[in-house]
């Protein structure tokens, strides 16, 4: 960690991101998580290259980046703000929710998504809350989030 | 029909999406909105409704609505009022 990033709060690149969440290539889409307040919020980078696997097949003539890719990006910095609450590193999520998805333009290649996610509440195993991408500072890509940790849930079922 | 048993009833049909006339020997896992990520909701919205804060012991044991109706007790939420 540099004196930057401290000033910026936590910063996360692959091997750290990796040993907080469970998704992995080819599905692991943020590159750098930094400015990390864990129980709060964080922001990160994905960085989209003509190499990413799906640009050739969506779409050839015209590749840009799938919208279900879009937010995976957006969910997988948002679990950051509270997989990086040392109780909850490596554990899995599941979604329970997507709200009000919204995509402004088209991302292509040769392109940065910064990603700001908030936590607005989490208990019991279930977050709440939510992320936007921006490229160059312009508005890219929305949603609001519920996303659970089975394992906590799991210890709050009622004995039958 | 007292204000708390219709608070408690309306949680439980907005959550379960549920009629009133099945509530009465409904059971955790009864129906399949009643599971794990169910039940979560379920106990923070009879949180919300009646402001109280559950503890875990109670939450494990809230295994059907009669069953609930005695755990609600304990937080001064009596039903024959």
């Amino acid at each position: 960690m540099n004196s930057d990033s401290q000033k910026l709060g936590l910063f996360y690149d692959i091997p750290e991101i990796k040993k907080c969440q469970q998704n992995r290539y080819p599905l692991l889409f943020v590159d750098k998580v930094f400015d990390v307040k864990p129980g709060i919020s964080a922001k990160g980078i994905k960085c989209f290259s003509y190499n990413e696997w799906f640009f050739p097949a969506h779409f050839e003539d015209e590749p840009n980046v799938p919208g279900f890719i879009q937010i995976e990006t957006l969910v997988q910095t948002f679990i950051m703000t509270f997989l990086t609450l040392e109780e909850h590193k490596g554990k899995k999520t599941n979604f329970l929710s997507i709200n009000n998805v919204k995509f402004k333009r088209k991302i292509i290649p040769g392109e940065q998504l910064i990603i700001h996610a908030n936590l607005d509440s989490f208990r019991r195993g279930i977050a709440k809350g939510s992320a936007a991408g921006f490229i160059n500072e312009q508005l890219t890509c929305s949603a609001e989030f519920i996303v659970a940790i089975p394992d906590i849930l799991n210890t709050f079922k009622p004995s039958i | 029909m007292n204000e708390k048993l219709k608070t408690y009833n309306s949680v439980f049909k907005e959550t379960f999406g549920i009629d009133e006339s099945k509530l009465i020997d409904l059971k955790y896992q009864d129906i399949i909105e009643w599971d794990s990520v169910g039940h979560m909701g379920l106990m923070a919205s009879l949180e919300d409704a009646f402001k109280i804060e559950m503890e875990i012991d109670d939450i494990i044991d809230f295994s059907s609505y009669k069953k609930g109706m005695e755990i609600l007790l304990k937080y001064n939420i009596s039903f024959n009022e």
